[in-house]
């Protein structure tokens, strides 16, 4: 009976793929799993119908190396891609760029795939597959994408070579294991040139302007649920390594964007400035606190530092400036990793004379908005009229009402601060230091909103402390006579623990929508977790600071603490040769030193003959023992007689040795030959 | 231009590396000084894009770029020592290679011998030499083991002729190098000059007239003997051959004939007509060679100094051939 009709269809198929496939396109369908290798890393991120042509091509480039197909004509090929190349074109307003030029460079390898011919076009396939790997690392140069990387790598390496081969073809896995091993063979040499070659920092022309895409980070303004969002976000937003003790977490404040303006819902930088080169004034106490940040790329200028920074930090090709308001701004967007050492004194006065006209600036609020909140300031102001009482009045308004600490607030309305204050008694540091700065303003204190980050948590694996995006903050400063703009912390009046210890140990981290609360101080099995990503941190912040910013600083720190006192690029390639050599040396040495192995009768033996050689008496080619003992025993050897007798016993017992019955004692041949040889000097 | 430029440069370097054309005898040690390496085509690429990988690192401050791009250079750095270990340390030496009529093919067998404890493949082998046609060969020789090749080149001259110069080169692993060596093989072949083509009969009617007698030798049956090496096919006494039982001892046995013995049957060069040419004649004299060892005439041979009695068999075919070869001997 015949069986259902799928398996019969199927058979001719399973046939064809079970078959040993032939040389030809073993070795193409090799090329095309590597060129999916090296394309797949950059599907992530170009648009969707680029994906799907390169998809279909590759299936139509399977397909007719499968089937032994011919290729397509040109007749056919040029025009389709001249459409995708103009498509390209008018997807990205422009073929130039990086976007425009990654999946140019896409498409150009797919196209080539269908268009290989000579054994030349196999190399400008693999070349323009490495240019692809490269553009890989625009995207991503994590750990994961180095690996994926290395593996990309070996799958070239084992294409490249499995088109070499003329005769006997080893299998898959030997061919795979040699592409393995010359990139095994290349890792050291590789990590010295990394370390050593002469690095020049770069960009060496204008970088396209799509270069940088969104990141996420603090923005410029707050409105509703801005760093709430944040706080949601895993994500590091700089390291610290402090070559002093750190300071103990409450006091742990970095300062980002000062906030002074305020439309009723969102606040902003104060756009007016009187006299933008009026002096900061900073009264300092007690000794600066030294430590090193590594801020991730944000595409945005600020940079982060612990109140209060003595100077800007010095960064490399991008100069940096404190703001008006003493925030710390570059003068270009950070797109990479940028590493500063800074200083900062925990207790100081700023600005503590300040003239009226300035702090009239940060009266300002906007008309027509919360008159329950300015009824309340009113109310408080009638009680005192002294700034500072005032504001420890307002804290204890907070401590005492039934304020809630919470990241997902009720949705507020227009009043915003009024229904915060009045109403809802829940939010987050946002609403707390907007609700405050107008409660201040109102009553008459000049009040402005600072965003940044609050914490950090020391990461036990390597010592760096870890600031990350859930750690945003936003508190206030207010003004007051004589002591200048003095840091109040509203939420630390609801929420002390916020500030004390860790935002989720605040928060109960839930998952799956709060159906599971995650406890971390009972549950062993998320402490581990917990101690699992430290030490994962710990490899990135390693992986981040040692081979992603390795930048020419950190190669003169290195040569520095070699022991060489100048670092400049003679010292370089003196120590860059050197190094390649002894490494070379040590890689390559073993592999010419496989000379073959004799067994240990054979190995005396080709000491005599090499012996008698030097003597004149080589053993021809033809000559077996006994014949070459004949020919230098008889009278007209050139050997000295005593010689000659010595000769032909040792090659008698070679001879027994070699062809005679098997002696039981190996060793004992051996060794009776030795000293047989011996005498043969 | 520029490639007429590199075809002078390459055709400058052969002539440099050839200047010693000494015959290595016995076997030969690619020593690694022997062995030459430089990149290819598409290595010279690789060098190219190696380059624009790293412009393209600095420019964009790629760490990881860098870091690729280093590797990639290391393994080519890598790719250059195994393609030269692929083919240095090889020990190589010439093999048997049988005599060929001129106009033919003369084939040479050559030995790699691979004393390492690991394989090579993709060597290939040609002839190099001024008009000598470009086939290579291409071999794979396992770990501690020999393989052999057989090449050939065209033998137009009769006489000895040695092997050419042969070129031995390689691009295994990555195709990025090549590494190349030449040797000279201890190895000559024996060209036997060409048969002439529709030469005339065998002369066998001239010594039917002188004497009025058949063909010389055959005519009557003397009896059998024990086959000799060198007995025609055709005389093979099949019928007592198919008596005797070769199980009880019985051999090959051929019928030999007497009378008619004196009447010899001579191939001589002198006999040639006087207006041929000495080529020619040599030419005439290896086709009835050949035709007289086809039918199986027994045939004496005279030449010059060498004059052989009437006989058949390879080894008279070959002295004979010999002879022809080297006429006049010097």
């Amino acid at each position: 009976m015949e069986k259902s009709g799928a398996p019969s269809l199927m058979r001719p198929f399973m046939r064809r793929i079970t078959q040993p496939l032939s040389r030809d396109k073993s070795d193409t369908l090799l090329l095309l799993a590597t060129c999916v290798l090296v394309l797949a890393p950059h599907a992530g991120h170009l648009p969707a119908w680029i994906v799907a042509a390169c998809s279909a091509i590759l299936l139509w480039r399977g397909w007719v190396t499968f089937r032994g197909h011919r290729m397509p004509s040109r007749n056919l090929l040029v025009p389709i891609a001249v459409l995708t190349m103009a498509a390209v074109y008018w997807h990205y307003k422009t073929i130039f760029g990086r976007e425009a030029g990654v999946a140019m460079l896409v498409l150009l390898l797919t196209f080539k795939l269908l268009e290989m011919h000579a054994r030349r076009d196999l190399f400008v396939v693999l070349f323009l597959g490495f240019f692809l790997v490269l553009a890989s690392f625009f995207y991503s140069q994590s750990i994961g994408a180095a690996l994926m990387t290395i593996a990309a790598t070996v799958a070239i390496l084992t294409t490249q070579l499995s088109f070499q081969y003329t005769g006997v073809v080893p299998p898959f896995a030997q061919r795979l294991r040699l592409g393995a091993f010359i990139l095994l063979l290349a890792a050291p040499l590789t990590l010295v040139l990394f370390l050593l070659f002469p690095r020049i920092q770069g960009p060496l022309w204008g970088m396209p302007v799509d270069a940088q895409s969104a990141r996420t980070g603090l923005s410029d303004n707050m409105s509703p649920g801005a760093i709430s969002r944040l706080a949601q976000s895993d994500d590091i937003a700089f390291r610290a390594k402090f070559v002093d003790p750190p300071p103990p977490k409450s006091r742990l404040y970095w300062r980002g964007p000062v906030l002074g303006s305020y439309n009723g819902r969102t606040w902003t930088p104060l756009q007016v400035r009187l006299k933008t080169n009026r002096p900061i004034v900073i009264k300092s106490h007690g000794t600066p606190l030294r430590y090193q940040v590594t801020l991730e790329p944000s595409n945005q200028r600020w940079l982060f530092a612990l109140e209060l920074p003595q100077t800007p930090p010095v960064l490399r090709d991008n100069a940096s400036a404190f703001g008006p308001n003493l925030e710390l701004l570059a003068s270009s967007p950070i797109n990479e990793r940028v590493r500063y050492d800074a200083a900062s004194v925990l207790d100081f006065e700023l600005q503590p004379q300040e003239s009226a006209t300035a702090l009239r600036l940060w009266l300002d609020l906007p008309q027509g908005f919360n008159p329950r909140t300015r009824e309340l300031a009113a109310t408080l102001r009638k009680r005192s009229s002294d700034n500072a009482e005032m504001v420890n009045a307002v804290l204890r308004f907070f401590r005492e009402e039934k304020f809630r600490y919470t990241l997902e607030p009720p949705v507020l309305g227009t009043h915003a601060v009024d229904e915060f204050l009045f109403d809802t008694r829940a939010g987050f540091c946002e609403h707390y230091s907007s609700a405050f700065v107008v409660l201040m303003r109102a009553m008459g204190i000049p009040a402005r909103v600072v965003t940044g980050y609050q914490g950090g948590e020391i990461n036990p694996a390597d010592g760096y402390m870890t600031i990350r995006q859930s750690d945003a903050h936003a508190w206030a400063e207010v003004w007051l006579a004589n002591r200048g703009w003095v840091r109040v912390d509203p939420t630390a009046a609801v929420s002390p623990a916020r500030i004390e210890m860790n935002l989720t140990s605040v928060i109960p981290r839930r998952t799956l929508g709060g159906l599971i609360t995650l406890d971390a101080g009972q549950n062993s099995w998320l402490a581990k977790w917990q101690a699992l990503r430290q030490n994962w941190d710990a490899v990135t912040n390693a992986w981040n600071q040692w081979v992603l910013n390795y930048t020419p600083d950190k190669q003169r720190s290195l040569i520095q603490s070699l022991g060489f006192d100048s670092a400049d690029w003679r010292t370089l390639t003196g120590l860059l040769a050197v190094a390649a050599s002894i490494v070379l040396a040590i890689v390559v040495l073993p592999l010419m030193w496989n000379r073959p192995q004799f067994d240990p009768v054979e190995a005396v033996y080709r000491t005599l003959c090499r012996r008698m050689a030097r003597l004149g008496c080589a053993r021809l080619a033809h000559e077996g023992p006994r014949a070459w003992r004949d020919r230098l025993s008889a009278s007209d050897s050139p050997l000295a007689p005593e010689r000659r007798a010595a000769v032909a016993r040792f090659l008698d017992s070679y001879e027994r040795a070699r062809y005679g019955t098997m002696s039981k004692d190996a060793s004992a041949v051996v060794s009776n030959l030795k000293s047989l040889l011996a005498e043969c000097r | 231009m520029l490639s007429a430029l590199e075809h002078q440069f390459r055709k400058r370097a052969s002539k440099w590396l050839m200047r010693s054309r000494e015959v290595e005898p016995g076997e030969v040690f690619l020593h690694q000084r022997r062995v030459y390496i430089m990149p290819t085509h598409p290595g010279l690429m690789f060098c190219v894009m190696l380059f624009v990988l790293f412009i393209g690192a600095i420019n964009y401050n790629i760490s990881l770029g860098f870091g690729f791009t280093f590797l990639l250079a290391a393994c080519a750095l890598i790719d250059m020592h195994l393609t030269f270990r692929n083919l240095a340390h090889l020990s190589l030496s010439a093999g048997r290679a049988a005599p060929v009529f001129a106009g033919e093919d003369a084939q040479f067998e050559l030995h790699l011998i691979n004393r390492r404890k690991h394989g090579r493949y993709a060597i290939w082998l040609d002839f190099v030499g001024e008009g000598l046609p470009n086939v290579d060969q291409a071999a794979d020789v396992a770990a501690l083991s020999t393989h052999s090749v057989v090449l050939s080149t065209p033998a137009r001259q009769r006489g000895w002729l040695a092997a050419p110069r042969v070129r031995l080169q390689t691009r295994f692993p990555l195709g990025l190098l090549r590494a190349w060596s030449y040797w000279q093989p201890d190895a000559r072949v024996l060209v036997y000059p060409q048969p002439e083509e529709n030469a005339p009969p065998l002369p066998l009617s001239e010594a039917e007239k002188k004497d009025g007698q058949g063909q010389a030798g055959q005519d009557d049956f003397a009896g059998i003997r024990n086959y000799q090496a060198g007995d025609s096919l055709k005389r093979l006494a099949w019928r007592q051959i198919a008596k005797l039982d070769v199980d009880l001892g019985g051999a090959l046995v051929t019928k030999y004939f007497e009378g008619g013995a004196a009447v010899e049957f001579a191939l001589d060069f002198d006999r040639l007509p006087n207006r041929l040419d000495q080529e020619l004649k040599l030419s005439r004299m290896t086709r009835w060679v050949i035709e007289a060892e086809a039918r199986g005439v027994p045939y004496a041979f005279r030449l010059g100094d060498t004059v052989l009695t009437a006989a058949l068999g390879p080894a008279h075919r070959e002295a004979c051939l010999h002879a022809l070869a080297m006429y006049p001997e010097t």
